[in-house]
This record gives C-alpha cells, structure tokens and sequence, in this order.
C-alpha cells in the first residue's frame, strides 16, 4: 500500500527557488493498479523520484507498507522510461534481471528460477544470453519488466515506461502490464502523459495540475476488468472517462497549482 | 583474397623500394638495407634477446601495471566524490602537462640509476591518462544507471564493480592505451638515461659506437616491439569491450 | 520538467552547496604548494632531492633575469610551432587525399597501421646521427610523432562524411574542389582541431625530450644540464615551466577550438586517439 501524504518539493539553486511540487496527497491500495496523468512540466518524474527514495522531499511523507519512504524501500520495483540508458549494455539480459537478486541475497538455484519465470511472463524465455542492445525497443523495456517482476515487489513504479515505443508495440505492452498486475497481485503505480492508454489500464485515475502541483481530480475506471484494445476503447464509457480526463488535464494547463476537488 | 592483397601491398612495395634503393648506398648514416637485415639476424640472437629485451619488457610491464592499478583505484575513489574531485583536479592536470621524460633525472635523484629508478619512470610517467580518464568515466557514467543501482538497492563494491567500472571501461581503456605509448617511450629514455642493458640501452651503444647497421636493426625491433604492443592491447581491448563495440555498432546501425 | 533535475541526482539536492568548483581548484593547488613547501623543510623529504618551493621560486626568479632561460624557451616553443605547422599541414593533406579515395585508404591502412605505434623514440639515434644537438633533430622527432595524430583523426573526419549529403552535391555537379570546401572540410573540421590539440601536447613532450635527451637547445637541455650540475631547485622550476606550457598550450587549443567550432552543432566526443 502506497501513501502519499502533502508531499512538498521545493527545488533551490542560488537564490531562485522552484517549487515542483506544492501538496501531493493520494493513496493507491493494496493490489490496485492506479494511473497518474498530467500535463508536460507538472512534476511527475520529481513525484516518482520521491516515492521511489531517489529524492529527499522537502515536506511530506511517503509511505511504503506502513514505512516511512527515505531510501530506496525493499519491496519497491522501478520501471524507467529510457529502458535503453537503464539496462546495462555490458551484461546480457539474464545478468542484468539477476542483478537486483543477487543484492537481495536469493540462492543461485532461486535466482535462475526467478529469472526464467519472469521473462518466460514478458514473452521472452529464449533471449537470456542475448545483450540489450541487440534486442529491438519493446523487447528492451520487456526485459526492463521482467527485471522488476523478478525481484517480487510489492509496488510496482513505472514511469512513463511506454512513451518512446511505438504505438503497436505499446499496445501489447500495455496488455503486458495488466495481465502482469492481475497475475502477481502486486500495487501498480503507473505514471503517463497518454490519457488514452491511463483510462485503459487504470483502475483509478489521478490528474495532476501543472507546476506546483497538486493532485487535481480523481476518478474511478468503472470499466469491467477483462480489457481489451478492440473493445474496451470503443466503449461509450470509455469515451467519456477520457474526455473527462482530458477536460481535467486542459483545465489544469490553463491554471497553474489550480486545487481541484477530488471526486 | 583481396584484402589480403591490401593488407601487404603497400608494405611490401615500400619494403622492396627500400632494398632496391638502397642497395648501392654507399652513405655511412643509411646502409644497404640487405646489409641491416643481414646485422639483424646476427644481433638479435637469443642471448641478446634474454639479455636486453626480456629486462626491458619486463620492466615496462611491471611500470604499466602499477600505474594501472594504481590510476583506476585511484581515479575510482576520486571520481566518486565532487568535491575531491575539483579540488584535486587541477593539480593532476599539470603533472600530466609535464613532459615525462623531464623527470626522469628527478626520479634519478630519488631511486638512484637501477632497474627500480626505470620502473618509477615508467609507472610515474604513465598513471597520470589512466587516472584522469578513469576520473572522467566514472564522473560520467549514465544517471539513469545510477538511478537505476539505486532503487534496486544495489551498493557499496557491488555498484562500483558492476556498474560503475564497467560503464567507465572504455574511457579507461582510452587512458590505457595513451599510457601505453608513453610507457615504450618512458622505456627507451629511461635506459638511454642511465642503464647497463636493455633494450634503448643497447641502441644507444651501437649510436655511440657507430655500428649503424646494428643501430637501423634495433631501431627495427623497437618498431616491431610498438607495433606488436599495439596489437595486443587492441586485441585484448576489443575482448574485454566486445559489448560496448556491439553497442556503438547498433546505434550507428539505427 | 523544473531547470534542477538534472542535479536531483543526490538526495541531499540543495541542501550542501559548498564552494563552487574554481576555487576548490584553487585550493588543491595551493595546498600541493604548501606540501612542496612543508615537506623538506620538515626532513620528511631530503632538502636535497625535493627542496622547498621557495627555493624553486627564487632559482625560477634568478634564471627569469638571465638571457639564458629566454633564449631557451624561445627554442622549445620555436622548435614545437615549426614542426607542428608542418606536421599539421602534412597531416592534413594526407589525410584527405588518402581518405577521399578508398583505393588509397584501404591499400596505406596497414601501413598506417604498423607505423604509427612505433615509438618516436626510436628515431633518436637516428637523429643525433643525421643532425647532432642542432634544432633539426628536434624537428625531425616532433614532426614524426605530431603527424600521426593529425593524419589519424583527418581520416576519421573525412569517414564521418554522410554520403547523402556527398551525393546532394554531386547531383548539384559540384566539382571535387568544390565538395571538399563545402561538404568534406565542414565535416573534417572538428576532428581536425581535436588532432591539432592532439598533437600540440605530443609536440610539445616530444620537443623537450629531444632537448633532454639529444641536448637540442631549448628547456630540456636546460634541465639536463642543471641536473648534472646539482642545481637542483633550477631543475624542478624548469620542470614547473614545461608543465605551466603544457597546461597552457592545452588551455589554449581547446579556447581555440571552442571559439572557432561554436557553430558547429559538435554533440560527438572526442574520438579516442
């Protein structure tokens, strides 16, 4: 379970102060698979930073499973948007999903089983010895997932992990995400510009207004949890989820630090 | 079969061209070519060879590889760290401003004319583009990378022998193979400087003795001796770094 | 995205600030100066093979009056422009004569290959020999190991040429002299100002251990010569100054570069010699 409470972030250099993130407040349960969207500038990857223990904040707190957040917390998977620069290129991709297992001390015999269930899940059993840079970008950030889904999180961070793929490959991967998040049972966390692609996967939907932010509007995803490319985005609910969300996400570019009421 | 004929061709033609004109030479500075291969094979004898060159090589390695560990710990340790790094930074830069040749007779001064005052030379003389591009490499390694270690919670010697080192290595290996180039030459000085054998040792003897076409033949294994060093470090840098030339080669690629 | 996330590297972010890195720069020097200074005072060091650095100041005060160090200096820097002019013309030329025509480039790639390694050293008997202690000696070791650096990073330069952009201006029926002015040369140049830098420094070592070691006048031979007369601190001031001119001629190359390159849009590193 992830808490975020007030989370203030004031960036200093020299006498000019930049405040990115003003008062943060928004919770994602046990098992929930909730979205962030907002408009360009409002703060998200200062946000992720913050929760994933890469970044002090200045006010507020983050909660991790009852914890207090001011490190990286065990238990908390991170998924970054340049899979490319975050894999690295001088270990194969089993080297480099081992890597975060060997920190947590697994045996070797668990560790190897680790390894092949978590890219047999991403669709890439075959690939092991094989270095990132020879695979195409959806594979990367495939091996990127598995890395995470390897270490058995409890929370799953991912930021903005699909916007430099292409739209089909994103498609499959975002298909990827769910049927990952229904089978692990894990807390998803997903943060993206794409309102499309937060409405389809989310069970949740929290805005974010633009810098300095705070959390605009919340709406529950009130489609059946069987989702599909095909059919759920042409659902009529699914229509106006999204117009709504990007009424919210228009109205939060016009006003900055606007306090929306959460609905 | 094409490539080979590249790969000799020109060589073979700038050596025949070299015999041929040189055939009739009369000139005391530059003998008949015939003449020099002929003092070579009787010169570099197997005896010469463990006598001369064997110490040389022996003390350019033992020089290059404690100016290798030497400048990657080093240069790891500062690195890491901003603001040892900027204080200190400076002062490195102008030790590797000075020629190294030139401190071969302060080092003379301190460790005397033996085999240890050579290695000093070398090892002094060469740490100084392993460290300051060991310094680079690690000061630019990928943020994402180290955010990466981060939140997987990857610390301590783990960071640095699995991300850190290996995300530097090629700028490393740059300083490597600059150092080297300035090992052979802190070599040769060294022992023209002040030794009892060796290999720039004994070219220089055939020099004071006039026995030139000795001298043109060791002038030719020097040669050889930098090409051959030459093509082992690549060799063995294009091993170890098969995966950053795999990586470069797909970026180019795309 | 806030201008300070690119330093939200650390989790203290703007929380120690310290001293802006010049004057810690500063600093190092000055506490290398105080150790110079300390160190044989104290007896940890012998005075005689490391004395203070005043002593160093006050020989470098000395020589600075006399004709002598002037004259010398006046000879390495002389002895470093010469060859270096001549080694970057040369390398130059060649480098694109032999890059621009891949009939050359593959039939002189091993040539290269096998000459470039081999130490400029090697060719100091060979100097003393043709030229004795005159300035010609210094010449010939300088040029020797300048060109190759020149010569290395032209033909990477003229490689980088994007064929496209060859192709556009031969479909213009744009004559060889004009594509290498207008597509070879702008693309070349970066590189070749990484080679003169390259090959500044290389100059300039090469030209005091001619002197030091051959005895071509300049500041190598002053070294070499207070060496074996004991004058111990002049030596170590002397020192000082080929890396103050090494420092400087580096300092200056990359101004040069920087200034002259400044439309260039050069994202590319420097390509490892």
């Amino acid at each position: 379970m992830l808490e975020v409470s007030s989370l203030n972030k004031v960036y200093r250099s020299g006498a000019r102060e930049v405040e990115a993130l003003r008062d943060l407040t928004f919770t994602v349960d046990s098992g929930e698979l909730v979205c962030l969207v907002g408009p360009s500038g409002c703060g998200k990857t200062t946000l992720l930073r913050c929760i994933a223990g890469l970044l002090e904040p200045s006010g507020g707190t983050v909660r991790l499973d009852g914890r207090e957040v001011s490190g990286p917390p065990p238990g908390l998977a991170m998924v970054f948007q340049e899979y490319g620069r975050s894999l690295f290129p001088w270990m194969s991709v089993r080297d480099n999903v081992e890597l975060p297992l060997k920190q947590k001390k697994i045996t070797r015999h668990r560790r190897a089983t680790l390894v092949e269930q978590a890219l047999d899940a991403v669709a890439l059993a075959g690939t092991e010895s094989a270095y990132p840079w020879q695979l195409s970008g959806g594979m990367q950030q495939r091996v990127a997932i598995a890395r995470a889904v390897a270490y058995e999180p409890s929370t799953l961070l991912m930021d903005e992990p699909f916007a430099a793929v292409d739209a089909q490959t994103r498609a499959d991967l975002e298909d990827l995400v769910r049927a990952l998040w229904q089978r692990l049972e894990v807390t998803v966390l997903f943060i993206t510009h794409d309102i499309d692609e937060a409405v389809y996967l989310g069970q949740r939907v929290v805005m974010l207004s633009s810098s300095p932010t705070v959390v605009q509007d919340e709406i529950t995803v009130d489609l059946p949890p069987a989702r599909d490319q095909l059919h759920t985005r042409a659902d009529p609910r699914f229509t106006e989820l999204r117009t709504h969300v990007y009424a919210q996400i228009q109205a939060a570019k016009l006003q900055p630090g606007g306090a929306g009421a959460s609905s | 079969m094409k490539r080979v004929a590249y790969v000799l061709g020109l060589p073979v033609v700038l050596f025949a061209a070299w015999y041929l004109l040189s055939a009739g030479s009369e000139s005391f500075y530059a003998p008949p070519l015939s003449k020099i291969l002929e003092s070579f094979g009787k010169t570099w004898t197997l005896d010469r060879f463990t006598a001369d060159v064997v110490p040389s090589l022996l003390r350019l390695t033992a020089g290059y590889a404690v100016a290798a560990v030497l400048g990657v710990a080093a240069g790891v340790i500062i690195g890491l760290n901003r603001w040892v790094r900027a204080t200190i930074e400076p002062v490195l830069e102008f030790f590797r401003a000075v020629p190294p040749p030139v401190l071969v007779p302060v080092i003379i001064l301190f460790a005397g004319i033996g085999d240890g005052m050579k290695v000093i030379v070398i090892a002094f003389g060469c740490v100084w583009p392993v460290l300051l591009n060991t310094v680079e490499g690690v000061r630019a390694v990928d943020s994402i990378q180290i955010d990466t270690a981060r939140a997987y919670g990857i610390t301590g010697p783990a960071r640095i022998g699995r991300v850190i080192l290996p995300a530097a290595s090629p700028q490393i290996a740059a300083g490597l193979r600059q150092a080297l180039s300035i090992a052979i030459i802190l070599m040769v000085i060294s022992e023209m400087f002040a030794a009892s054998n060796g290999l720039g040792f004994t070219i220089v003897q055939f020099q004071r003795s006039f026995a030139i076409p000795e001298m043109w033949s060791g002038i030719i294994l020097l040669g050889l001796l930098g090409f051959v060093l030459s093509l082992l470090f690549r060799l063995a840098e294009g091993r170890a770094l098969r995966w950053y030339h795999g990586l470069r080669e797909a970026q180019r690629r795309s | 995205m806030s201008t300070a996330t690119a330093t939200a590297g650390t989790a203290r972010a703007g929380r120690r600030r310290g001293l802006p890195a010049p004057v810690l720069g500063l600093a190092g020097l000055l506490a290398l100066v105080a150790v110079l200074e300390v160190l044989p005072r104290t007896g940890v060091v012998d005075p005689r093979f490391l004395p203070p650095f005043g002593d160093m100041m006050a020989a470098l005060a000395a020589e600075l009056g006399s004709g002598e160090f002037w004259t010398a200096l006046g000879a390495t820097v002389r002895g470093w422009a010469i060859g270096l002019a001549i080694a970057v013309v040369a390398g130059v030329v060649l480098g694109i004569v032999i890059g621009s025509v891949p009939l050359l480039r593959a039939a002189t790639s091993s040539t290269i290959e096998f000459l470039r390694p081999i130490p400029s050293v090697a060719l100091i008997p060979l100097a003393v020999l043709l030229f004795g202690t005159s300035p010609e000696s210094t010449l010939l070791l300088v040029v020797y190991a300048s060109f190759w650096q020149v010569l290395v990073q032209v033909l990477y330069g003229v490689a980088d040429v994007d064929p496209i952009a060859d192709e556009t201006a031969r479909s213009f029926r744009f004559g060889p002299w004009a594509r290498v002015r207008h597509v070879l040369w702008p693309t070349a140049l970066p590189y070749v100002f990484t080679g003169v830098r390259l090959a500044a420094s290389v100059a300039l070592v090469l030209a005091v251990t001619a002197e030091l070691v051959i005895g071509a006048p300049g500041l190598g031979k002053s070294i070499a010569v207070a060496q074996t007369s004991g004058a111990v601190p002049l030596m170590y001031a002397l020192i000082a100054v080929t890396g103050l001119l090494g420092v400087g001629i580096n300092l200056a190359a990359r101004i040069f570069e920087r200034r002259s390159l400044a439309w260039h849009q050069s994202v590319r590193g420097e390509v490892p010699a």
